[in-house]
């Protein structure tokens, strides 16, 4: 990296490095232009992703001139200088740091999880440190048993402070920091409490020794005796590159490289989630409800003749019509292509959907017709080029952490400025030079109120459509706006005055998923043509965009999510097809649970015993992305494929050798192999519109009650698929309301205290959590836990008026 | 005369311990007794050791030394100074119980050369005294090593400083800033500042930043911009719309009457406030103005208004009241004061302008103004300031300059500074005298006003001026400039400026409160009776003694900033403020004005100076200082352009620029 960004950079310099000229830009590191030249200097503290430290001082050069050892890491080059990076002194002085960095350092390698893989190790072993000189008085110090998910012990800490700093450069926290002096320094959380933070594990990854280790993973076995596989996430929509290490073909732990797109950063569900894969209820053997309406194991192959046999009766009886299918965005692109298939082709329905129409599928129809592409319009590394991002509904790390740590990089290292609008507090509000705090369910009006001060303020450039919609948002005055918002017109001026060079616009859960989505994602697509910015969709899960693109919607004439749980309960559809989706955790759940009880058929391929896969007439295990071959396609449009890691437990199969085989029997066809898919996949093209338009749609005014409930994704957890993963259950159990300070003394509950949540006749009884920064009026409860009931209390947006009472 | 025993401060060795003839002379900048009452006995530092006493243990005082630092400053943020350091202090406790070997002493020499390698200065600056202790009290480090002697029990004082931080008056903690700045840690270097600098939007901005004077890095290639870096953290807070953290303090009965909102008076009762003791500050000017010679003494276009009125605001949500619109002495006596409030604390600024000494100045003329302080507080307050078309500004100092560039911006078609010495010479910043050239001003250096010329109606048109140059030397050695003869000429304008100086108007103070004024007329207070080895009286660079209470002969009563020290510095009358509500505090709570050990031993440091111009520091210079954007061409002082000049630091350019500081921390000791 380079040492300083206010530097001329495009400047060449050169120097001489044992003996040898280099040329570098200006503003390179010793340490770099060394490389450069294939001189490895050793270092310890030295992490290319964050700033530099100079702490463990291993790196001493010798430049001529200077009468001291200058640290190669974070010394920039200077025109001229000769540097020596081998001499005697220089091998003293670097044995003697060690020896010192040694001085009481505990000699329990043979239990410490990071030996094999411990840089302090390596350093000593590199330099042949293989005396001691110094000593002082031993004093230990506590170990951190008390942690979640993470344990540290400081008496191994060299105090790099690489830990410290991922954790605050890279995701924002900075729950950790150097206390104390001298000897006694050592890396603590700053309250001294025990760590409360995103566990993303970022700092086990950056430690260099067995300090910071994973609490889950302790005394798994040694690192070399693992298999290490790529692979890409498949729980958010980032779309990470991930290494499974993989024992008996199971994932032990997940870490991520450096050299990765996402810079080897990763988030809880990341590194903690492959706790699902190893889940002691993932499904092992094909189910088939017998007469007596029990789940029995059966074998593939009686299972699979039952779903088929059962479908062939009822499109013989009802036509095709009567059948519909529920894809996942959770599955690969080659099982989504093929579920479309099966559905549209095999089964010859058009009935074909997902959860995606609670508002994706929407926002991208929208997309394509304002901009002409779906997805982001930009790979998210482009995100650090921007001037300006404006993150509308979304909490970035909560939602898709790749995405939020790009923003935070933006903002903190880049100079990007950063507007955040959100009803609910977010993880990346700290970085945000205006924050715009709005009414749940008013995101139409957010959107047209930017718009309009863009437009004000002179930010905005001659869009197509310009005129027609400035006599259309003028009939909305600013009064009317800050009515429905709570925010006024200052407000709004004061965050369009942010905006300058490349703007950014992302959009996530509460525009997507608002009471008013139409008007709010037009509004959101709007103020990126009025900015001429890059357009970043937001979305929870690995495979959405993917699923999308491979056709999972409805066909012409076909009925959508709604439309199909409408038909069940009409008699319309009496056999549905459920792939890796739990329908019983959307909105509307209770009206959903009746209507699948009417099915003459339900399949579902889950990996889960989930409410829906409880349902099924056939339940077939499936295999979770560790344990299979595919592509996914995250929302900034980057398709990556991988392969298998690990095994699927028990009998469980990949979805597309579930589907293929039903494919084959449904259609008397052969089975399709991945290859063949991949062959018949036509390539996705996607181009931004050079001239997109203005498209006007007027918010809708919502009559809001005193209390809204906003469910949404929360951090440390990942749709309800880490609800099965025992890890991320440690740090987040259950589902709980949040509230601020004022709505909490008015109702006179404490943290822990239980509340009653009513809305439409239903009530779910959940403890309280207090939050700084949650407006008067406003609960948050999450999306993860299917069990907890809260979808009951949904129709269709996240947000809903509803009352609370204590107890 | 104290005798020195023993020292290599400064680089070189004087030993008289076994000297039989006459000793060898040195004197130090340190006084004889630390407070005035206990001797100084020795004192040991960055630069070495002291000796004054030869019955100090100089041994114990070393091991002492090294623990201290290990347990107290070193940051631990690199091995060699981490474990260097307490492998230094673990032997050196070993020395003093009996349990060290002669040989191991060896191992100090050792980690010295192994310390210059350490990330900051703190660790390797410490080795140098106890290394010069081990070479040259040897025989009684080993005394120790074999039990025939044991070590004393003395009494020791520390003080943590850096050179940049001593020579700031209001002592900021810079180096932790800075570093805080380096980690991306705005907020935390925010308060730091606010521990001793409670207006750090202004004094990122305005402040004539004396540290950077004193910074290591200069030694290399240039200093590290400071100021600006004070300015990054100020205004990341208000550019992300956070809030200042609330005052937790518990507050209490008493209260203090502050007489002026300006820089002392405000962050007196900060500091008190911070410290549970609400104050009512009384100001002369209307609401709106508040923030005294920062509001009306510094234009707009360098201290933007909002973000002035900004850091008062915050002061007032500590729990101060200002009241405005009330001049102390006409609208509320002083007595009235006093009876209200359980302390005074008079920081009335110094916003009287000085005369020129020039022919006609007294005569009432038209386009003749009192002052450059009262014209750039009209020009401030928008009222009018009389000024014509022509206007000629005289004086070299920031106010001067100040009003040509305020003058422009008020419309005037020609601005001119009359200054009776050359460019060079001017007390004036140079950055500020360069941004009046950009901006179209005209100088005339070296020339001296003589008589303003007016015409019938007794308007002035003109100042009638001689040309100077340089004088033989006086007595003193010093040239002075002279008047040349013949050679006096006329610079036509309608207005004349007087920007020569300003002093405190203090005639609020009734003659019979038993308050002192000096003949400077400043207030005087009470001080430390501190003096050197020549038996002279320690002072302060304005001429003030060292290290005063800053209470008045009139119990209660204590004065602050300008009208106090003398017309400097906002962040000298911060620092004055600071350490004057310590002391008010202190006074409230104990009913005795003092200070304490480590204020005067701040003051003591100061005064023997913690930073080395000819110091050499080695360091590769690769990475050039940064400087803030600024709004360049004439236009920015076109008329009614207010908008500030000077533009800051990007987050990643301050960030870069916080990575070239050197972190010089260092500590002192002294044994009493």
């Amino acid at each position: 990296m380079a040492h300083t960004e206010c530097c001329d950079t495009n400047k060449t310099i050169t120097l001489t490095i044992d003996g040898t000229d280099v040329q570098v830009p200006a503003g390179t590191t010793i340490l770099d232009a060394a490389s450069k030249l294939g001189i490895k200097i050793p270092t310890l503290c030295y992490l290319e992703k964050i700033s530099t430290t100079g702490a463990c001082r291993v790196c001493a050069v010798h430049v001529e001139g200077v009468a001291r050892p200058m640290t190669a890491c974070n010394t920039p080059v200077k025109e001229g200088i000769k540097v020596t990076t081998q001499s005697p002194e220089l091998e003293q002085i670097r044995k003697k740091t060690m020896e010192l960095m040694l001085v009481n350092h505990p000699l329990d390698c043979p239990v410490c999880d990071a030996a094999g893989e411990c840089d302090l190790q390596d350093t000593c072993y590199g330099l042949s440190v293989s005396k001691q000189e110094y000593a002082a008085d031993l004093e230990r110090l506590q170990i951190r048993y008390d942690w979640s998910l993470l344990e540290s012990d400081p008496n191994r800490c060299i105090l790099c402070e690489k830990c410290v700093k991922v954790c605050r450069e890279i995701t924002g926290v900075g729950a950790i920091e150097t206390q104390s002096c001298g000897d006694r320094a050592v890396v603590e959380t700053i309250s001294g409490k025990p760590l409360d933070c995103d566990f993303c594990g970022n700092c086990i990854a950056a430690c260099p020794t067995g300090t910071l280790i994973s609490k889950p993973f302790k005394f798994s076995g040694r690192p070399w005796s693992f298999e290490v596989k790529n692979g890409i996430c498949g729980f958010c929509s980032s779309g990470c590159q991930i290494e499974y290490h993989v024992q008996n073909g199971k994932v032990a732990r997940v870490t991520s490289d450096d050299s990765t797109y996402n810079n080897g950063n990763l988030c809880i569900n990341g590194r903690f989630g492959y706790s699902a894969f190893n889940a002691p209820q993932r499904l092992t053997q094909p189910l088939v409800k017998g007469v007596d309406g029990i789940q029995k194991s059966a074998t593939w192959d009686a299972a699979l003749a039952t779903a088929v046999s059962a479908t062939k009766e009822i499109v013989a009886k009802y036509g095709a019509a009567a059948v519909a299918g529920i894809g996942s965005p959770r599955v690969t692109n080659e099982e989504s292509f093929l579920f479309a298939k099966l559905i549209k082709e095999a089964v010859g329905s058009a009935n074909l959907d997902s959860e995606a129409r609670l508002g994706y599928a929407q926002a991208q129809e929208l997309q394509a017709k304002m901009i002409g592409m779906t997805g982001a319009t930009k790979p998210m590394d482009a995100l650090e080029q921007a001037g300006c991002i404006i993150v509308l509904g979304s909490d970035l790390k909560a939602e898709s952490a790749g995405f939020g740590y790009r923003a935070i990089k933006a903002a903190t290292k880049h100079d990007a400025k950063l507007v955040i609008a959100s009803a609910r507090p977010t993880s990346l509000d700290k970085f945000a030079n205006s924050s715009l705090r709005y009414k749940a369910g008013s995101e139409g009006f957010v959107a047209m109120g930017l718009a309009k001060a863009a437009i004000n303020q002179n930010k905005a450039v001659a869009a197509e459509g310009l005129d027609a919609f400035k006599q259309a948002v003028s009939a909305t005055s600013f009064d009317q706006i800050q009515a429905a918002t709570g925010l006024d017109e200052a407000a709004f001026n004061d965050a369009v005055s942010f905006i300058n060079g490349q703007v950014a616009v992302m959009y996530g859960f509460e525009f997507i998923r608002s009471a008013d989505a139409a008007a709010a994602v037009t509004g959101a697509l709007n103020l990126a043509t009025l900015t001429a910015a890059d357009v970043y969709p937001i979305d929870e899960k690995n495979n959405t965009q993917g699923m999308l693109d491979m056709g999972v919607a409805p066909a012409a004439g076909g009925k959508d999510l709604f439309a199909i749980v409408e038909g069940i309960e009409k008699g319309e559809i009496r056999c549905l097809y459920v792939m890796g989706a739990d329908l019983l955790q959307l909105p509307n759940s209770r009206k959903i649970a009746a209507a699948l009880q009417k099915l003459e058929c339900l399949v579902v391929l889950d990996l889960f015993p989930t409410a829906t896969a409880q349902l099924a007439n056939v339940l077939l295990p499936a295999a979770a992305a560790p344990e299979k071959a595919g592509s996914f396609t995250s929302t900034d449009n980057r398709t990556q494929s991988f392969t298998a890691a690990a095994s699927a437990p028990g009998e469980a199969r990949p979805d597309l050798v579930i589907l293929g085989d039903l494919y084959a029997r449904l259609s008397g066809g052969a089975i399709p192999s991945l290859a063949a898919l991949q062959q018949e996949i036509k390539p996705v093209v996607k181009k931004k519109l050079e001239r997109p338009a203005l498209a006007f749609t007027a918010p809708q005014a919502h009559a809001a009650g005193s209390m809204t409930l906003l469910v949404a994704p929360f951090l440390r957890h990942n749709g309800s698929y880490t609800s099965w993963s025992e890890n991320n259950l440690l740090v987040a159990a259950e589902a709980v309301v949040r509230l601020g300070a004022a709505d909490a003394t008015r109702l006179g509950v404490k943290d822990g205290d239980n509340v009653t949540v009513t809305a439409s006749g239903a009530s779910v009884t959940l403890p309280v959590q207090l939050r700084d920064g949650i407006p008067a009026g406003l609960a948050l409860a999450p999306t993860h836990f299917p069990a907890s009931g809260i979808s009951g209390l949904m129709t269709k947006s996240a947000s809903l008026t509803v009352t609370i009472a204590k107890g | 005369m104290a005798q020195v025993v023993f020292s290599t401060w400064g680089g070189t060795v004087v030993d008289n311990r076994t000297v039989t003839g006459e000793p060898v002379a040195a004197s130090y900048r340190l006084p004889v007794a630390f407070d005035g009452q206990q001797p100084l006995r020795a004192m040991m530092g960055w630069d070495g050791v002291i000796v004054f006493d030869k019955d100090v243990d100089v041994p114990a005082m070393a091991a002492e030394y090294m623990q201290r630092v290990q347990t107290l400053f070193c940051c631990g943020k690199c091995t060699p100074g981490k474990k260097g350091t307490k492998v230094l202090a673990d032997l050196l406790q070993k020395v003093l119980k009996g349990e060290a070997k002669p040989g191991d002493l060896d191992q100090v020499a050792d980690l010295n050369v192994l310390l210059q390698n350490c990330k900051c200065t703190l660790c390797p600056s410490s080795t140098k005294p106890v290394l010069d202790a081990v070479t040259h009290y040897r025989a009684d480090f080993e005394a120790l090593c074999d039990g025939s002697r044991q070590p004393k029990n003395e009494k020791y004082l520390h003080k943590i400083t850096a050179p940049c931080m001593d020579k700031c008056p209001a002592h900021i903690d810079i180096p932790k800033y800075i570093e805080e700045i380096k980690n991306y840690q705005y907020s935390d270097a925010l308060a730091t500042i606010r521990e001793n600098m409670p207006m750090p939007a202004v004094c990122g901005r305005v402040c004539p930043h004396p540290c950077e004077a004193a910074c290591r890095r200069k030694n290399v290639d240039d200093s590290v911009n400071i100021m600006v870096l004070k300015r990054t953290a100020s205004d990341y807070e208000w550019m992300h719309k956070m809030q200042h953290p609330a005052n937790t303090a518990v507050m209490k009965k008493k209260t203090i009457g502050i007489v002026g909102a300006g820089p002392a008076g405000l962050a007196a009762a900060y500091y008190l406030a911070l410290q549970g003791y609400r104050s009512t500050i009384y100001e002369t000017l209307p609401e709106g103005f508040g923030g005294g010679m920062v509001a009306v003494g510094i234009p707009a276009y360098r201290m933007p208004r909002h973000i002035l009125q900004r850091d008062i605001d915050i002061i007032q949500t500590m729990g101060v009241e200002i009241v405005y619109n009330c001049r102390v002495g006409k609208d509320i006596s002083l007595a009235e004061l006093k009876a209200k409030h359980e302390a005074v604390f008079l920081a009335p600024g110094a916003h009287r302008s000085k005369p020129m000494g020039v022919e006609g100045e007294d005569k009432g003329y038209k386009g003749f103004l009192t002052g450059g302080i009262d014209f750039l507080r009209e020009a401030y307050m928008g009222r009018p300031t009389g000024m014509g078309k022509k206007v000629c500004v005289v004086g070299g100092g920031n106010t001067a300059i100040d009003c040509v560039r305020v003058a422009l911006r008020e419309g005037a078609e020609e601005s001119v500074l009359l200054y009776r010495r050359s460019r060079k010479e001017m007390p004036a910043d140079v950055w500020e005298v360069d941004g009046a050239d950009e901006e179209g001003v005209k100088f005339e250096f070296q020339v001296l006003p003589t008589k303003i010329i007016v015409d019938a109606n007794e308007q002035v048109t003109g100042v009638e001026c001689v040309r100077m140059a340089m004088g033989e030397p006086d007595a003193s050695g010093r040239r002075r400039p002279e008047p040349v003869p013949g050679s006096e000429f006329v610079v036509e304008c309608d207005t004349v400026i007087p920007a020569i100086g300003q002093d405190a108007d203090l005639s609020f103070i009734p003659p019979d409160m038993g308050i002192d004024i000096s003949k400077w007329n400043t207030v005087i207070t009470k001080y430390i009776p501190l003096k050197d080895a020549a038996g002279k009286g320690l002072n302060d660079s304005m001429g003030n003694p060292l290290s005063r209470t800053l209470i008045t002969d009139c119990d209660g009563v204590f004065a602050g900033g300008d009208a106090e020290i003398g017309p400097l510095t906002v962040v000298a009358c911060i620092g004055n403020a600071h350490r004057a509500a310590n002391v008010i505090a202190r006074y409230l709570e104990e009913g005795k004005a003092y200070l304490t050990e480590q204020e005067i031993f701040e003051d003591l440091l100061t005064y023997l100076g913690v930073y080395d111009k000819n110091e050499s520091v080695a360091w590769l210079d690769s990475a050039d200082r940064a400087g803030q954007k600024e709004v360049h061409g004439k236009a920015r002082a076109s008329k009614g352009n207010y908008q500030e000049v000077e533009l800051g630091f990007a987050d990643s350019t301050a960030q870069a620029e916080a990575d070239r500081c050197l972190r010089c921390y260092r500590m002192a000791m002294v044994a009493l």
